[in-house]
């Protein structure tokens, strides 16, 4: 079935007040979850796979911080949804980026990374350059870079393959996030030469499926649509004779 | 008339404060203006010389059917598609729970084949209960005014024009219980009618929909006296059809827009501020002072004819129409000079009721459309409420403190401050307000009411300076990160002239009429009806050019862009027509 981004951002909303989330952790998670549906990058499938996290997460609304100087933070994600904390986290390092010029922030110990490019786009909305990598634990080995342009708020996405596993990447459950707030980072921090690249997103195409969702809706499975309106009804008061009173004429 | 020049920056302009405009109830006084998005609609279709035409019409003898309506501007073309049914007296309710009605419809972008037809008439008639196709930009509903339509069709089929005191009380055939746009049950959103030229402008799509639901009105009414009596029957009589409108019943379900969109509220406001004090800075002269004595002698007679069935807005009117006199006798007698806009605005500050004061503010905003509608394009707003994480937080409490005085000043540990909360019911999420601690749901509360967030990060905020003065915003979210939200919004409302509605959305005194009036007025309004505290009823394009005279030699430009305060027509009830 299709739905409308608005429509799409407004249920998952109500559906993380639902699960407890506070109302600014409903509204990012939910933009979270919609740019990276309208983007075609899958937004919907990461947060159902990885409900579990996310309910556990509900309150979790404090990023729990390990290390912090004035340039560099890193935190410990708790192997909860970066839809919990992922924002604060990176509003720390936006803050550091706009103190300082240049900031990094490492998320350690996080689930459902992909859906943190919802949040940094944002961030690069206001005008900060954003690049994000991080590892997957498969095999063979990869690598994905997202760079954010300040002033975009689509990236360029690669995937490279990596050949050896460094030893101290291991569990393979963390975000490494560079901003600078007037250096423009590029997307390509690694030499095409030495890693194979897998996949490749670039900016245009990113809008291009952007302007599709608009034109054409967004699809999305209608058993986890109902799943997200089943949490999203959690918010609502059933009604009595009482809430009735007053709510308009029964003519 | 003079003109001066037109001021290119706010402070050239002597505009209201805050305090005073954003203040609930004087927001709840708001009388439309030509700025109106129903009054900015005609103009444009003028102006443009957007073009109209029937391409279906198939109603059996009762009016039930399909209609095609379809609109082409310059950059674009669209259809209005009408779907009309047999609704029994026991299923027509104006609440939005309802799951039937007289007509839905939905305005739809580009050409409509058969697969699109299908797919509309299965949807469309459900509305919500619907899955929209996303070509559609706006889909409504509206049930018949029965006593209206059976007097006009039984009226035309004998060969007559219908009474129009029938409008007087009600001015439409149909009312619209709810339009919906901005992606509702899979519609397009409004980022993408933003990409386009024919509807970026807020609810203009929802406009164009209204006005041709209007026109829908009379050929159908038309169409069902000429099956009745095709020997007898007479068309409508132009001055009547310019004096329908289409009504529309409005609940609480309209209130929590105001509080969600506040940028655009706020710019809403400031546009209009503009306008106000772009009038007020004209040098009145004697053609300015005839216009606006002919103006005010219309909204007199206006006031005067139009039945409003509640009590306190019938006084309210009633107390406007006297005063309103007393500035027809002002302008009479006051010799003219520089500031005498200023002395009018002035005067009825301090000695006219609300209602007079935004009255006569329309009445000055519409001497002026050369300068005024100018301001047309500055109603958008790209809405995107930003956090400034690295502020100092020392500068986000000064905020707080200038911006947000209303806020911490109220004691909402007070019962009769704390007395209402909002909720969505389960009942089609409809938003209603429930007394604390008498009805059930508080747990669920919807955080519509800014000012007591606002007083808790007050608080806070001051907590953490106290250890550490040079703290910064993110120092206080790290601490607090259910603050981000309203932080968020404080930060982003601090830097727009006109900022949040003020009023303590909890209080027992609070009055949600006037977030609806507030809305209504800027989308253009009239007859502003209340029933009972939490719903109303009002009409819109009364008075305003049919499709007809946008063709028509004898159409002045007054027709498309001179309608408010429409006065109902006389002596056409036993003249056949020859519309």
């Amino acid at each position: 079935m299709k739905v409308s981004l608005n429509e799409l951002q407004s249920v998952c909303r109500k559906a993380f007040l639902g699960m407890g989330f506070s109302e600014g952790h409903a509204d990012d998670a939910a933009a979270m979850v919609g740019w990276m549906q309208s983007h075609g990058l899958d937004g919907l499938k990461a947060l159902h796979d990885g409900l579990e996290y996310v309910m556990a997460s509900s309150t979790e609304g404090r990023p729990e911080l390990v290390y912090e100087d004035a340039d560099l933070a890193v935190v410990d994600g708790r192997e909860l949804s970066v839809l919990a904390s992922g924002n604060l986290a990176m509003e720390l390092a936006y803050t550091k980026a706009r103190v300082r010029g240049l900031s990094v922030i490492k998320i350690r110990h996080c689930r459902q990374r992909q859906l943190i490019m919802g949040y940094l786009a944002r961030l690069a909305d206001r005008g900060m350059n954003v690049t994000a990598f991080w590892r997957h634990a498969q095999s063979p080995l990869t690598e994905q870079v997202v760079g954010f342009r300040a002033r975009s708020n689509v990236p360029s996405i690669r995937v490279y393959q990596l050949e050896e596993q460094p030893e101290e990447d291991a569990p393979n459950d963390g975000i490494t996030i560079v901003m600078a707030n007037h250096v423009d980072l590029l997307p390509t921090v690694r030499s095409d030469d030495e890693y194979a690249l897998l996949a490749r997103l670039d900016e245009s195409d990113l809008l291009a499926v952007h302007q599709q969702s608009l034109a054409e809706g967004i699809g999305v499975d209608p058993d986890g649509w109902q799943q997200l309106k089943t949490l999203a009804s959690q918010t609502l008061v059933e009604a009595s004779e009482q809430s009735r009173a007053g709510a308009g004429p029964a003519d | 008339m003079t003109a001066n020049a037109l001021p290119l920056t706010d402070s050239a302009l002597s505009l209201r404060p805050a305090a005073t405009v954003m203040e609930l109830e004087r927001l709840g006084s708001f009388s439309p203006t030509r700025l109106s998005f129903a009054r900015r609609l005609t103009r444009l279709m003028s102006d443009q010389g957007w073009r109209v035409s029937r391409s279906h019409f198939d109603l059996d003898d009762e009016g039930h059917g399909e209609a095609i309506y379809r609109l082409d501007t310059p950059a674009g073309h669209y259809h209005v598609v009408v779907f009309s049914q047999h609704l029994a007296d026991a299923q027509r309710t104006d609440r939005v729970i309802a799951e039937a009605w007289d007509v839905t419809f939905g305005l739809v972008e580009g050409e409509v084949d058969a697969e699109l037809m299908a797919s509309l008439a299965a949807n469309v008639p459900l509305q919500e209960a619907g899955r929209q196709h996303p070509r559609l930009l706006v889909i409504s509903r509206a049930n018949k005014s029965v006593r209206n339509f059976q007097a006009f069709v039984a009226a035309l089929a004998s060969g007559e024009q219908p009474s129009v005191t029938y409008l007087r009380e009600s001015g439409y055939l149909y009312r619209t219980t709810a339009v919906y746009g901005n992606g509702k049950f899979g519609i397009a959103d409004y980022d993408r009618l933003r990409q386009g030229t024919d509807f970026q402008h807020p609810f203009s799509a929802q406009m164009a929909a209204i006005y041709l639901l209007r026109e829908f009105s009379v050929e159908q009414v038309e169409h069902i006296a000429r099956c009745r009596d095709s020997q007898r029957v007479v068309d409508l009589a132009a001055p009547i059809r310019r004096y329908l409108g289409i009504g529309n019943s409005t609940g609480l379900g309209m209130a929590p827009f105001l509080i969600n969109h506040p940028q655009l509220i706020s710019q809403w406001v400031l546009v209009r501020e503009r306008a106000l004090a772009l009038a007020i800075s004209q040098q009145p002269d004697e053609a300015s002072r005839t216009r606006l004595l002919a103006l005010c002698t219309r909204a007199i007679a206006y006031l005067s004819e139009t039945a409003i069935e509640d009590v306190p807005q019938a006084t309210r009117n009633q107390v406007a129409h006297e005063e309103l006199l007393q500035i027809v006798a002002w302008l009479e007698q006051l010799p003219l000079e520089d500031n005498s806009w200023a002395q009018l605005s002035e005067w009825a500050l301090t000695h006219l009721s609300l209602e007079t004061q935004e009255l006569v503010n329309t009445l000055l905003i519409e001497l002026y459309p050369a300068q005024v509608d100018a301001l047309d394009d500055a109603m958008s707003v790209y809405e995107k409420l930003d956090l400034s994480p690295d502020m100092p937080l020392v500068q986000l409490k000064q905020i707080i403190e200038t911006h947000f005085d209303w806020a911490i000043q109220e004691d909402y540990s007070n019962d009769e401050a704390r007395y209402w909360f909002w909720y969505h019911s389960a009942e089609k999420e409809e938003p209603r307000l429930g007394v604390r601690g008498q009805e059930a749901g508080e747990e669920k509360e919807l955080s519509l009411a800014v000012g007591p967030r606002v007083q808790r990060v007050y608080e806070s905020l001051c907590a953490v300076l106290e250890a550490g003065p040079r703290s910064r915003t993110i120092d206080l979210l790290m601490a607090h990160p259910e603050y981000m939200s309203i932080v968020r919004r404080i930060q982003t409302m601090a830097n727009t002239e006109y900022g949040e509605i003020r009023a303590n959305l909890w209080h027992r005194d609070m009055k949600p009429m006037h977030l609806l009036r507030a809305k209504l007025s800027f989308l253009g309004a009239h007859r502003f009806d209340p029933r009972g505290d939490r719903w109303v009823r009002v009409a819109f394009f009364q008075g305003a050019p049919m499709l007809s005279d946008f063709g028509s030699a004898e159409a002045s430009k007054e027709t498309f862009d001179d309608w408010s305060f429409p006065l109902a027509p006389l002596g056409l009830e036993q003249a056949s027509s020859a519309a």
